[in-house]
């Protein structure tokens, strides 16, 4: 589902942007190229989505379990933090593993991004699965979407 | 208004079936990996987060290994998209085996989102301490 989102960055709706098409056909890049693309190796990446009565952020923290990763919700900014340890420890005694690639991000982290207004943090929840952790903030009430009946005068 | 966003959540889809499917589920997010040697086999780690045992395939084809697993999410109906930096359905990333591998014996296990391989090497490939003796 997040891939359509794609669709909706690369359609350029105030006009056709000749240049950057051209560029991105000559170009072309395997990655997103807009301005939300995030550098390659940022971990966690995270997914946000919306619906009627909740907004639902997804982090994907590979290797995390539920103690490490802590979540605060400010003024309507998450902030996500934790440590992972990507390798398990080297055998006592025994000289350096040789590696030949190394590019899953380890330490400690701390990411923070914006989110909607009108969020009830107090009636937040987070679940977790498969390195995926997802967050539900469910909206308060009185932003959820209404319906208003017509009545005939 | 409700009732119009919800079309649209609706029509989407469908304009994706007709235009560009192909492209949209073509599109993979390669994994980062680290690959070491320890105890006569290469250890590989990939992060694969929101791929469960049974979306996960692995296929060893002469030297080619390949990795794929689908990335499964729990997603409430009628759920639009507000901001993505994960924008794929899968992962998948190839490698080519040395021909020391011995590709009967690799074990893989997936814990949080973290697969987990071991390649060990052919035994006759195996790294083998030459006693030196005192003549």
């Amino acid at each position: 589902m997040f891939g359509d989102l794609r669709r909706y960055d690369t359609g350029s709706p105030w006009g056709v942007d000749w240049f950057r098409e051209w560029l991105d056909e000559i170009l072309p890049e395997p990655g997103a190229t807009d301005i939300r693309a995030v550098p390659r190796g940022t971990y966690p990446m995270i997914n946000i989505g919306r619906t009627d009565d909740a907004v639902r952020v997804y982090v994907f923290a590979a290797g995390l379990t539920a103690g490490d990763l802590e979540l605060s919700l400010q003024d309507n900014v998450l902030t996500v933090r934790g440590e992972r340890q990507v390798v398990p420890d080297e055998p006592e005694g025994d000289e350096r593993r040789p590696y030949f690639r190394r590019e899953r991000a380890g330490g400690s982290f701390a990411r923070s991004i914006a989110l909607p207004e009108g969020l009830d943090a107090d009636r937040a929840e987070a679940r977790w699965r498969n390195g995926v952790f997802e967050i539900t903030l469910p909206k308060r009430e009185e932003l959820k979407p209404r319906r208003i009946e017509i009545q005939s005068a | 208004m409700n009732e119009i966003t919800r079309q649209e959540a609706t029509r989407q889809p469908q304009v994706q079936e007709s235009e560009g499917s192909r492209d949209e589920r073509d599109r993979a997010l390669q994994p980062p990996v680290d690959i070491f040697e320890e105890g006569n086999a290469l250890h590989l780690l990939a992060d694969l987060p929101g791929v469960t045992p049974e979306s996960l395939s692995i296929e060893v084809d002469n030297n080619l290994l390949s990795l794929e697993g689908e990335i499964r999410l729990e997603m409430p109906e009628g759920m639009s998209a507000i901001y993505a930096e994960v924008r794929a359905q899968r992962f998948a990333r190839r490698f080519t085996l040395s021909h020391e591998i011995d590709s009967d014996a690799i074990e893989a296990r997936i814990e949080n989102g973290v697969l987990h391989l071991q390649l060990p090497k052919k035994p006759s490939h195996q790294r083998r301490r030459i006693e030196v003796r005192a003549a």
